[in-house]
């Protein structure tokens, strides 16, 4: 808290610095070189905080300030132009259209800014305006089909969990975390901490060379975000205000009561069991004359809103002098869920899946001497999420599509609120509604202080940085549960006619319990660089880097010691860069990087990669006569890294425990000499370290005809070795009482990213289309595993995580057809009954014929295209993405039709697809066909028919209409009236369209019951506002 | 600007100088004070847990003597279990699989790794003397040799941690892991000599805080019972073709192919270390003049011109028979005043559902007194037991076809019998083929008719209880689980006051279970005497003396004649000890008798080879679907379909568990059984 005070007095007194004395007045007209005005140039006077303007829509400007002070005029896209004003009273300056090009791209390393040029590694820079365009409240979101080389995942949709999951290049490895290792201002920090409004720079480290620094912290790639910081100049306000309507792009669709009924009567009757309901009843049911004893009840549309609103506005402002500089930010968003909610409890509190986030952030940059500058920083982030108390997503989801049309219900018609199951099988209007609500809360507070020192006294090209950071986070997580009185009525009335009811359960009055999590972070981080150019020719470079941090818990912390003491890393790390004329480059780079973790002779390692790069395009004979090539840059990089992120606190440390229940009496009866058990609660885990990774990446970087076409490929491959995984399979002749951790498996991957962009400029608009792909690929070489007979059904050499299960051959034909094949070991089956293939050939199928089926559930494939085209103050983006090389198994009670009884629905798609009918029921010999899509009913499970095999599986991939954007800015002319520099306009469409062959829920979910909170279809309308 | 520099340049030397000097990855200061194996073996108590931890793996599947459940050994052709239906047939008819009752293994060899880490560690104690710290180290090893004889009992040969810490490095790749089976013989070897060891290390005597703690003569019996095994023909000159399956994952045959006499020798001179320690007795029970239903006057056996003027232990004049092996049994003993019990769990295991002893009792015990009235004695049991004077019941035997050609009785017992203080025990209406048989009968057989004194229900209606299992009688034939299959009852632990009143077990007297018992080794030391053909040197179990093992019959009878006499029995005809085969007949059915129900048989049969005869042969018992009106028929013994009968060749021993194969890639399986699919 003392730290923000100090920032706001800095700022404060940036600020008041404004005083002036024995002033001029200049005024003048900035023009472009055609002489046309140009309006909002930035105009500061040298050196003195706080005295800046900005040009008219003249282009005029007037200015008061001392004589014998230098104005710097600036405007994008333009190269900055000084004046040294004597006594002048009149400046007219004509400015330069600059000639930056794609070489002069700077992108943001682990060891700094650097021009795209001299980057030898593997190296993603993000626009960061393509990751504004999704609507909710995380960044992550939008990182799917926009970043070569990024996988990226959302299995819900629900506010507050709506984050996608992401990988770099893919999944490596099985044992320890996979995540990419996230910097923001350079240390480790919650990427969904973020506001996107803040980010300055984002960009995504793949290969070892770019990582290497990070040592046994690289191996699933780095993200790198650099927060906006102010600049010195008028103040800058920035201020967006949008709305969102949220839809979902695809609701779970079932069957109706009417359906039902035909269906889970033809259920029985195929299986030559009696059917459920009578005609009278299907009468009763279709007509909806009982709704107390033969309800039919679409519940999709007793529990679900068509959509919800969520409301955003954030509002930014910077500025600052060039001795003070500040940036401020602050944003809130409000999303709501789509849960209807009960009227009556809706005053009282919230049981819906809202969520509400503010998020602020206050950078300030002070110059103290003329060569070094301090920067504080101070973020923080608080959320609110509400829900339903007892029940998560997945319970209530699995209750609103499970629970059948005719099953109960909502209400019994005096009013009773209905029993259904429990658990997740309560009453699913209950379970969303009448259980009560949580809140969880997540406050977060991050700050850091930078102090860099130009020691260019010292000699030309030196510089010093030292940064630390302290960051605190609490959630705390309340429950307040309370149960309503609950009923079912009898299937027969009595004399009268009345309803007999039993009483089920309830009522509880409301309670409560609740935990609370917390986490102290610390940084420190010390850089010595070095960079300099000689002869023109020769540029050498070198940086050394000194790195701690601490993770601690601070709440809810456990008995065991190894789970309350800090987390923590050292580091050291250096970069070598040697290029010649900017044609021929080398790196460098290292990691000596160590964990608390490991026990003392594996807590250091040591991680070098090296890089070439060749830049055809600096060679004479290209520049000569292929003058359209801007850059033409081989890479190559080879480097190892690891991943220290194991998930076990100190796993070289046994625990010894107490058992009061295992140990031995040693006294006759009647007398007590019982001593407890003393014994290996967790058996150490010795020589335990972080799992390596060998990388290699081969890539290229083209700009062609004056930078119209950037194109950027890689290739990569990646062996990752030592993962970490427990050893499951020690004989039980060893005596272990827990299984140690080992660094054991091997993963091989491969594969190949890359992105274009293609702008054109045609008269008045501006086009630009850009493309990005990321296919990867992984083979596991070595795991725990037992042996198996049967190679097939060992995972070494399979993809992690593959689909595994039987392989259908389709449907029985006939009682001939089951005699003359194999033995299907699992259950009855019939005609119509899936049929498999005896994969090992010995004439029965069982478990034995398991192998591996499909692919892996997160896809393997991504990729994304996007166009935008601007006319004047129109402007039109969109973007597809699109993922595939993913399948999944599907099952359920929707899924697998009645195969719980009475509990489940059956999805539209399953019922309106064709299936197996026997011709007794529909008079038609055709219906019995071996190729339907489905096979015979059956009613209250068919452990023949309802396992993982290849008849279930579906494939995962789709592409989807992601961003549609339509902005229009105000013309400067209208804004003149008012203080305004700009008006825009927008409107987001946010995954408008999916096509996907697979049609029952979202495929992207990954979900093999369709049992989750969809993912949203949004359509959002904007404003953004600069003063 | 130069003074500035200079600060700078020290600020800078002076952050790189803190971060070299501080260790700050540096995290054993936090775990100092964490309980640590040097603690735990510095300080009394927490080695005492930590000893308590190997001992408790003794319990459950690894007792004994237990019930059902866990293990289902103590039910071989002599008694059987009526409930758990389904798991007692797979269990009888070699339908159990691989995975079936698996857990002893694992267990075992838990027990093994915290006993081997206690015998490595406890040196270090530095609060015991160090003659506790001997003591205890001793315990360690009895416990883990003894482990491994249970595995040995149960899987045969099995693989043998011989490395010098007696623990497999766990951090190796599974390849270095794996371990082959070692042979019988190495098995014994290892498991006699730890043993060995152990009794030089253990105290002699135990006072009643520490009696479940192991003693030398613990250590040297469960020597002698190993050595046993070994002797025996399952394991020692095994030439069938089923010992020519059971190999090593190099094709080594695992059995001994060559029969050597001196195993049987070892054996006997094991036995006689016991014996020679002077430690142990058979208990007696004092003749009693008068009585009441629960502790009946003494029943004096028939008259005998050696036995019966002579007092204990050279007669039985002044001893009560029934009483004196009753009382081992039913919890009248506790285990330290018990002269004859060698090895017990005591307390331990004796809870659990189904688990232990008390609720072995409580599934013998009448519905009158809430039991479940299922475990009950097969014919060929109810006639292994003598008549009063050491002869054959009539008509023993005669169903499976090893009759003499005599009949059955067919009377019944009249209250003129009863008035006239005939055929005590027994009471009116009870048939006359239950008359006149040697006590161990009487304190172990529930015939039909037989009285349960239930002396401690709370209600007197419920007490002195006589429980007919003719159909239609409440413990009779039924439709639900609960009754006898052979119309025969097992009363052998259950105490007169006994009774399952309410649910609840505080009305069955605690049980100690009879692990080892001194009978034992006497009748281990008369068995390999008798197979011995030449005499031999043995050196005794510390090598302070020699022994000179042979055939001597006056050797044999030291052995076998107090089992006799402490039952009322004379000795055998000297016929009998004429030849090996004769004496080894009567001695498999004095075990048979003397053990009864104390986990010994299954594993008998096995060790014999007997086991494809004898488990073969049809269960024959009452004809439990007869009425009391139909009392003739009913005590006419048929084949009971409902208690199957098999044996082959896989069943000599327990299969190992798939996963356990599947993990040690050198592990072989018994054979005739599965590996892995």
């Amino acid at each position: 808290m003392r730290k923000i005070y100090i920032t706001f007095i800095v700022l404060f007194l940036s600020i008041s610095s404004f005083a002036q004395q024995g002033a001029i007045e200049v005024e003048g007209i900035v023009t472009d070189a055609n002489e046309e005005p140009l309006i909002g140039v930035n105009i500061v006077v040298k050196d003195i905080p706080g005295m800046g303007t900005v040009t008219d829509i003249d282009g005029k400007y007037k200015i008061r300030m001392e004589p014998y002070h230098r104005l710097v005029f600036s405007y994008v896209g333009f190269d900055n132009v000084e004046v040294l004003i004597k006594e002048d009273r009149r400046v007219d300056v004509q400015m330069k259209e600059s000639a930056s090009t794609s070489l002069d791209e700077i992108v943001v390393t682990g060891t700094g800014a650097q021009k795209k040029l001299t980057v030898t590694g593997a190296i993603t820079n993000v626009e960061v305006d393509q990751l504004k365009v999704n609507p909710t409240s995380s960044l992550v979101n939008s990182l799917a089909g926009n970043v070569a080389g990024v996988y990226a995942m959302q299995t819900s949709g629900q506010p507050g969990k709506n984050i996608s999951e992401f990988w770099i290049r893919g999944i490596s490895t099985f044992g320890a975390n996979k995540a990419a290792y996230v910097l923001v201002d350079g240390f480790p920090r919650d990427i969904n901490d973020v506001n996107v409004e803040d980010v300055e720079s984002f960009s995504v480290l793949k290969d070892a060379s770019a990582t290497a620094i990070y040592g046994d912290k690289g191996a699933n790639g780095v993200v790198l975000i650099t927060t906006k910081r102010g600049k010195a100049g008028k103040v800058d306000i920035q201020a967006k205000l949008e709305t969102s309507y949220n839809s979902r792009t695809i609701t779970p669709s079932v069957i109706d009561g009417n359906e039902y009924v035909k269906m889970v009567n033809e259920a029985k009757i195929t299986r030559n069991q009696e059917p459920i309901y009578s005609d009278e009843e299907f009468e009763i049911i279709s007509r909806n004359l009982d709704p107390d004893l033969y309800p039919n009840v679409n519940w999709n549309s007793v529990l679900l809103k068509a959509g919800a609103s969520t409301h955003r506005a954030s509002v930014n402002v910077n500025g600052g002098s060039s001795t003070a500089r500040y940036y401020v930010s602050m944003s809130y968003i409000n999303e709501k869920g789509m849960y209807k909610t009960d009227d009556q409890l809706e005053k009282d509190y919230d049981t819906n899946a809202d969520y509400r986030v503010l998020n602020y952030r206050l950078n300030t940059d002070v110059n103290i001497t003329k060569t070094s500058v301090l920067k504080v920083g101070v973020a923080g982030r608080l959320s609110k999420q509400n829900n339903a108390a007892m029940y998560d997503e997945a319970q209530i989801w699995h209750a609103i599509l499970g629970t059948s049309p005719v099953y109960i219900p909502v209400m019994y018609s005096n009013g009773y609120v209905t029993a259904s199951g429990l658990g997740e099988r309560t009453n699913p209007w209950v379970q969303a509604t009448q259980s009560g609500y949580s809140e969880h809360w997540v406050n977060n507070v991050q700050t850091n202080a930078t102090w860099e020192q130009d020691l260019g006294f010292l000699t030309q090209g030196l510089n010093f940085t030292a940064n630390i950071g302290y960051d605190l986070s609490n959630a705390n997580w309340i429950n307040r549960v309370k149960w309503p009185k609950q009923w079912r009525a009898e299937r027969m009335r009595d004399a009268n006619g009345q309803l007999i009811f039993q009483h089920i359960a309830g009522p509880a009055e409301m309670y409560q319990e609740s935990t609370a999590s917390g986490i102290k972070k610390e940084f420190a981080e010390v850089w010595l660089n070095y960079g300099r150019g000689f002869n023109e020719k020769h540029n050498v470079g070198t940086t050394l880097k000194w790195h701690i941090d601490s993770n601690e818990r601070t709440d809810n912390v456990g008995s065991d010691i190894k789970e309350g003491i800090p987390n923590r890393h050292e580091s050291f790390a250096g970069r070598l860069t040697y290029n010649y004329a900017l044609r021929y480059f080398i790196d460098f780079n290292f990691g000596y990087t160590g964990s608390e973790n490991f026990a003392k002779d594996h807590k250091w390692g040591f991680f070098p990669a090296f890089s070439l790069a060749w830049n055809v395009a600096e060679e004479k004979l290209v520049k000569e006569k292929l003058p359209w090539i801007n850059m033409f840059k081989i890479r190559y990089s080879d480097g190892r890294v690891g991943n220290d992120d194991i998930g076990t606190r100190i796993p070289y440390l046994y625990t010894l425990a107490f058992n009061g229940s295992k140990g031995y009496n040693w006294g006759d009866f009647y007398f007590n000499k019982y001593y407890q058990s003393l014994y290996y609660s967790q058996i150490a885990s010795t020589g335990i370290t972080w799992e390596k990774a060998i990388k290699h990446d081969l890539g290229v970087d083209l700009a062609l005809f004056s930078d119209k076409l950037l194109i950027t490929a890689d290739y990569f491959d990646e062996s990752r070795e030592g993962i970490y995984y427990t050893r499951n399979f020690l004989p039980g002749m060893v005596g272990l009482e827990s299984n140690p951790k080992a660094n054991v498996g091997k993963v091989n991957s491969n594969g190949f990213d890359g992105n274009f962009t293609f702008r054109q400029k045609i008269g008045e608009v501006n086009f630009t289309m850009r493309g990005n792909w990321t296919y990867s690929k992984n083979e596991i070489i070595d795991i725990d595993e037992e042996n198996s007979i049967y190679p097939y059904q060992m995972q070494k050499g399979r993809r992690v995580d593959q689909v595994t299960g039987l392989v259908a051959l389709g449907l029985f034909k006939d009682y001939d057809d089951i005699r003359n094949s194999p033995l299907q070991e699992f259950g009855t089956y019939q005609p119509g009954d899936i049929k498999y293939a005896d994969v090992n050939g010995d004439g029965v199928i069982n478990d034995g014929d398991i192998t591996s089926i499909g692919a892996t559930r997160k896809p393997n494939l991504i990729y994304g295209i996007g166009s935008s085209i601007q006319w004047r103050g129109l402007d039109l983006n969109v973007h597809f993405q699109g993922s595939g090389k993913s399948s999944f198994l599907i099952n359920g009670p929707n899924v697998y039709a009645f195969n719980e009884g009475i509990w489940g629905n059956v999805f539209s798609d399953i019922a309106h697809s064709k299936r197996w009918v026997s011709a007794d029921i529909s008079g038609d010999e055709t219906t019995e066909d071996t190729n339907a899509e489905y096979p015979r009913l059956s009613y209250g499970g068919n452990p023949n028919n309802y396992r993982a095999s290849t008849f279930w599986l579906r494939d995962g991939r789709y592409l989807r209409l992601k961003t549609l954007e339509v902005g229009y800015t105000l013309p400067k002319t209208w804004l003149t009236e008012t203080h305004l520099n700009s008006v825009r306009l927008f409107f987001i469409g946010t995954n408008l369209f999916t096509w996907a062959p697979f049609k029952m829920w979202d495929p992207e979910l990954g979900s093999s019951t369709g049992e989750e909170y969809p993912i949203s279809k949004i359509l959002t309308l904007g404003v953004t506002i600069n003063i | 600007m130069l003074k500035h520099t200079k600060h700078i340049i020290f600020f800078i030397l002076a952050l790189f100088a803190i971060v070299s000097c501080a260790d700050y990855l540096d995290t054993d200061k936090y775990f100092k004070d964490r309980m640590s194996v040097e603690k735990a073996f510095k300080q009394r108590e927490y080695a005492e847990n930590w000893l308590a931890h190997a001992y408790s793996f003794l319990q459950n599947e690894n007792a004994d003597v237990c019930n059902k459940n866990h293990s289902w050994h103590n039910f071989a052709d002599d008694i059987y279990t009526g409930d758990w239906d389904e798991l007692y047939k797979k269990f009888k008819n070699g339908e159990y699989d691989e995975g079936s009752l698996q857990a002893s293994w694992s267990s075992c060899y838990k027990g093994i790794r915290q006993a081997s880490e206690f015998i490595n560690n406890i040196d270090i104690n530095e609060e015991m003397t160090q003659e506790e710290i001997t003591d205890y180290k001793g315990q360690a090893r009895f416990v883990r040799a003894y482990f491994y004889w249970l595995l040995l009992r149960k899987y045969g040969p099995i693989p043998i941690i011989k490395n010098d810490d007696g623990m497999i490095d766990y951090t190796l790749p599974y390849s270095e892991i794996a371990l082959p089976r070692n042979h019988y013989d190495d098995c014994v070897e290892y498991i006699t000599s730890e043993l060995v060891q152990a009794a030089k290390e253990l105290l002699l005597d135990r006072e009643a805080l520490n009696i479940a703690r192991p003693t030398r003569g613990a250590a040297l019996s469960a020597r002698a019972k190993v050595l046993l095994f070994a002797a025996s023909p399952l394991a020692n000159g095994n030439n069938d073709d089923y010992a020519a399956l059971l190999v090593d994952d190099e094709g080594n045959r695992l059995l001994s192919e060559k029969y050597d006499e001196m195993k049987w020798a070892k054996a006997a001179a094991a036995a006689k270390d016991v014996m020679e320690l002077g430690k142990y007795q058979l208990y007696v029970s004092h003749y009693r003049d008068f009585g009441n239903n629960d502790f009946p006057q003494t029943i004096a056996p028939p008259y005998h011109p050696d036995y019966s003027g002579r007092d204990w232990p050279n007669g039985w004049k002044n001893i009560d028979p029934f009483a004196s092996y009753r009382a081992l049994f039913n919890g009248e003993l506790s285990a330290s005043t018990n002269p004859e019990l060698i090895f017990s769990r005591v307390q331990n295991g004796t809870g659990g559902e189904s688990g232990g002893l008390q609720w072995m009792v409580v599934h013998m015990l009448p519905r009158a007194a809430n039991g479940w009235n299922t475990i009950g004695v097969t014919q060929k049991q109810c006639d292994a037991y003598y008549m009063d004077d050491g002869s054959d019941v009539s008509g023993k035997d005669k169903e499976i076809g090893r009759g003499n050609g005599s009949d059955r009785s067919d009377g019944y017992v009249t209250a003129a019998d009863v008035q006239a203080g005939r055929y005590k025990p027994l009471l009116e209406g009870t048939s006359l083929q239950y008359a006149n048989r040697e006590p161990r009968f009487y304190a172990s057989v529930a015939y039909n008719g037989a009285l349960w004194p239930l002396s401690a229900a709370t209600q007197a209606d419920h007490r002195n209880y006589r429980a007919w299992y003719y159909r239609g009688s409440p413990d009779g034939y039924s439709n639900n689980f609960y009754w006898l299959r052979t119309g025969i009852g097992c009363k052998k632990y259950v105490h007169p006051y006994d009774t399952y009143e309410n649910n609840s077990l505080s009305q069955v007297r605690y049980k100690t279970e009879p692990a080892i018992r001194y009978a034992e080794i006497l009748l281990i030391y008369a068995e390999a005497l008798n197979e011995l053909n030449e005499s031999h040197q043995v050196p005794s179990w510390d090598g302070s003396k020699t022994h000179t093992i042979s055939r001597d019959i006056s050797e044999i009878k030291k052995g076998i004649l107090p089992i006799r006499l402490r039952a009322g029995l004379p000795d055998y005809p000297s016929d009998v000890y004429a030849n090996k085969d004769g004496f080894r007949k009567k001695l498999k059915r004095e075990r048979q008798v003397e053990l009864m129900a104390e986990g010994h048989r299954y594993y008998d049969l096995r060790r014999w080879k007997d086991a494809p005869v004898e488990e073969v042969l049809p269960v024959f018992g009452c004809n439990t679907l007869m009425t009391e009106n139909q009392r003739d028929l009913f005590h006419t013994p048929v084949a009971v379909s409902s208690l199957p009968t098999t044996f082959s060749d896989k069943m000599w021993f327990w299969p190992i568990s798939k996963s356990e194969l599947k993990r040690n890639s050198r592990l072989t399986q018994n054979p005739g059984w599965q590996t892995y699919d």
